[in-house]
């Protein structure tokens, strides 16, 4: 064997066991995705068309591997019954596998609170509106009967008796307040009476009463997730767009004739929701 | 020297991988377990325990009329009174709707309580006087108010909405009475009935109308006060009023005037249906019954002529008195004008013992009338031209008569007195109208003017001058002789 081939020998040998192999673990190292950070965003009330897109977007996260943790940007007033619930099981499912943090930035009241309080951590501003634990309703009618509507029994047209509408709105309350202590746990400051009289609070008066965690904005809340799912050299992605959402919307709140927005739902019915005093004199 | 490339070969794979693997994610995450609220163990809460019905078999029947306001834009419909109407008819009293003003002030002189429930309009200083007077003779006041009832108006040009609470209109009302009610509600957040605003009252002021209770659930109600009176339901220490979020031992949900004639309730909804027969509200409402069945309301001559106990009223003329024409005539109206009250009348031939009585008489006291002027101490002297009468001094004898009115045990007694039988029929007349406005009313006696003293005085005994209803003409007979007055002389 001369010279030249003992060369190619040895460069085929190092070839052979460490480039090559370097080069394929390099292949193989890139098949594995940078870490996402999942953003999602609730702006409006939590009603049937914004719940069902923020449930796709939490699906979205619980299914792929690369988003490591959910960052929830609330600012809500809260919404139905039902489309809270719906989005805080997704959540809570989501949640056992990922880390979520929320950020408040506006308002997260009433249903907004509820979703809040299924997550890891929670940041506010200063002077956001947090709380008003609790639910809202109008009682249907006193049963009476329409020349033109004929239906087959007392509470058909109207669903309830106000009797039990009244304490069903207790009950639903009772739920709201298990998520928030269990979600809070010990990280409540509060007793139970001061929580459940429905007050708003300001985000510095929240972190006293320990319905938040910090003071923050959402880049804190993108580092808090990071830490929490233990990623480093992460990236954001807004999961509206990842999951390829495409836009619908519906109203949700009462529109007057002159076209201002107002306060109040646009249908009866039980509501976790925020609503601004009544203009009375 | 395989082994060593092999090592190393692995190396190189594993490096980039590893390196990647751990600049992305260099801890490993455990996740905790996520706790959500057991959905499926809550259930609808319902009132612990309940009086469906309030069994009372042995109820006694005291009888007695309740007026129940609906003509100051009350806030309540007739049907949501029915459990205390139930209460109220077993006791054999009867509840009459009040429709406007003027009926008020008429049938509060027969009246045993007053019912006012939610009222948006505010009353009168005729009425406040009216219902004070009533008060005073001792009938009986139950307020109720109700913090979810109060009249909301939208302005219609700025959209602003206009809260009348019903508090504004009744606390004028029951000022007289230490007792104020405050524009709030109650609320425990910790126990309540289904709902934060709806409180027990588990501690109780001594009273009749408390009387059986344990426990009492509200239904939106007010903050009530007493400053001489006696609060009667009291919440618990976590009862809190809306407007100070704090408990006040001074507050509660009802109260009770100082004379125990007025009551005043911060809730009406514990009386509707189904909250009547929650806890122990059926019981508090039997109890409301018998506070407003339960009045002591003396008769007196400002209320006639509803002062009559019985149903038939016997009249008797005194033996002097003769059944003249004119005199038929005017028993005549009379009974027209007692059947519009529901009363019977009888002429009696013989002085009457028992029942109500109505005693017709000339100064010139014949015996059988004596002892129904006695009680009253008149001085009638034959020879002087005044009566004597006690808080009035002297009273010319003509052109005046007295009504002299004494109520008993065994019915009431009405005696009207004047100088000739000319007058007696004019002052019949004139009560006939059943009006004694232009009699001056001073306890159980009246003085009525029935013509000018001088012009009567004249005439005494001789002839006969006008008598005008007491309703149509200032008391000036003289000037407008009647028919009657003309055909008897």
């Amino acid at each position: 064997m001369n010279l030249s081939s003992l060369k190619w020998e040895q460069i085929r040998t190092w070839l052979l066991w460490l480039v090559f192999p370097l080069l394929t673990g390099v292949l193989i190292a890139s098949f594995i995705p940078r870490p996402v950070i999942g953003l999602i965003r609730l702006e409006d009330a939590i009603y049937n068309f914004t719940a069902r897109d923020m449930i796709k977007q939490i699906v979205y996260a619980y299914d792929h591997p690369e988003v490591r943790a959910v960052v929830l940007a609330i600012n809500s007033p809260g919404g139905t019954v039902v489309d809270t619930e719906a989005v805080y099981m997704e959540l809570a499912r989501l949640r056992t596998k990922k880390p979520v943090v929320t950020v408040i930035n506006g308002m997260a009241a009433s249903g907004g609170y509820y979703l809040s309080a299924n997550s890891d951590y929670i940041y506010a501003k200063p002077t956001s509106l947090v709380g008003n634990v609790g639910v809202i309703g109008y009682l249907p009618q006193t049963p009476l009967i329409l020349e033109e509507v004929i239906s087959t029994g007392p509470y058909k047209l109207w669903g309830s008796a106000r009797d039990v509408e009244m304490r069903q709105i207790d009950m639903i309350k009772l739920g709201f307040f298990q998520a928030v202590t269990l979600g809070r746990g010990d990280r409540l400051k509060m007793e139970s009476e001061l929580l459940l009289t429905g007050q708003i609070w300001p985000g510095t008066e929240a972190l006293r009463y320990g319905l938040i965690d910090d003071l923050g904005t959402e880049t804190d809340a993108f580092a808090k997730a990071a830490e929490l799912a233990r990623v480093e050299h992460y990236k954001t992605g807004d999961l509206y767009n990842l999951s390829a959402l495409e836009s619908s919307s519906s109203t949700f709140f009462l529109q007057s004739p002159e076209g201002i927005t107002l306060p109040y739902p646009n249908k009866p019915g039980i509501y976790l929701l925020y609503i601004p005093e009544l203009p009375t004199q | 020297m395989k082994r060593n490339l092999l090592w190393i070969g692995l190396a190189a794979l594993l490096i980039p991988v590893l390196l990647r693997f751990f600049w992305f994610y260099p801890g490993i995450i455990s996740r905790p377990e996520i706790a959500t609220p057991e959905y499926q163990s809550l259930t609808i809460p319902r009132p612990t325990m309940q009086t469906q019905t309030v069994a009372q078999p042995d109820v006694s029947s005291v009888g007695g009329v309740v007026l129940v306001d609906y003509f100051h834009a009350n806030q309540f419909q007739p049907t949501e009174v029915q459990s205390l109407r139930e209460a109220v008819e077993q006791r054999g009293g009867q509840l009459e709707t009040l429709i406007d003003s003027s009926s008020l002030l008429a049938k509060l002189k027969y009246a045993d309580s007053l019912l006012i429930i939610s009222p948006s309009a505010a009353y009168t200083s005729d009425e406040i006087r009216a219902v004070t007077s009533f008060i005073e003779r001792g009938g009986r006041l139950a307020v109720f108010t109700d913090a979810t009832r109060g009249l909301m108006q939208v302005d219609f040009f700025s959209g602003a909405i206009l809260n009348t609470p019903d508090i504004n209109v009744v606390n004028p009302l029951l000022a007289n009475y230490g007792i104020s009610i405050n524009n709030d509600y109650l609320y425990n957040i910790v126990e309540n009935e289904g709902n934060f605003r709806n409180v027990f009252f588990e501690n109780f002021g001594k009273a009749e109308l408390t009387f059986g209770l344990k426990q009492v659930a509200f239904y939106g109600t007010h903050s009530i006060e007493s400053e001489s009176g006696q609060v009667l339901l009291l919440g618990a220490d976590q009862t809190f009023s809306s407007v100070t979020d704090a408990h006040n031992p001074a507050e509660g949900g009802a109260a009770m005037s100082q004379n125990g004639n007025v009551v005043a309730f911060g809730d009406f909804t514990f009386m509707t249906s189904p909250y009547s027969t929650v806890a122990d509200n059926g019981i508090l409402i039997t109890n409301i019954a018998d506070f407003l069945l339960g009045s002591e309301i003396k008769p007196s001559l400002a209320a006639f002529p509803y002062v009559f106990s019985q149903p038939d009223l016997h009249v008797y003329p005194g033996s002097e008195i003769q059944l003249t024409p004119e005199l038929v005539g005017a028993f005549a109206k009379l009974q027209t004008f007692l059947h519009a009250v529901d009363v019977n009348m009888l002429i009696a031939t013989k002085e009457p013992t028992d029942g109500d009585k109505l005693i017709l008489s000339t100064f010139s006291l014949t015996e059988d009338v004596v002892p129904f002027v006695e009680p009253f101490h008149l001085k009638l002297d034959e020879e002087s031209k005044f009566v004597e009468v006690p808080g009035y001094g002297n009273v010319a004898r003509g052109g005046n008569g007295i009504i002299l009115f004494e109520s008993g045990k065994k019915g009431n007694t009405i005696v009207l007195l004047t100088e000739t039988e000319t007058e007696l029929i004019t002052l019949l007349d004139a009560i006939s109208g059943g009006n004694l406005g232009s009699c001056v009313l001073q306890g159980e006696i009246g003085i009525c003017s029935i013509g000018s003293s001088s012009s009567t005085s004249e005439e005494t005994g001789e002839t006969s001058t006008g008598s005008t209803p007491e309703g149509e003409s200032t008391g000036t007979p003289e000037a407008t002789p009647t028919p009657v007055a003309t055909a008897s002389g």
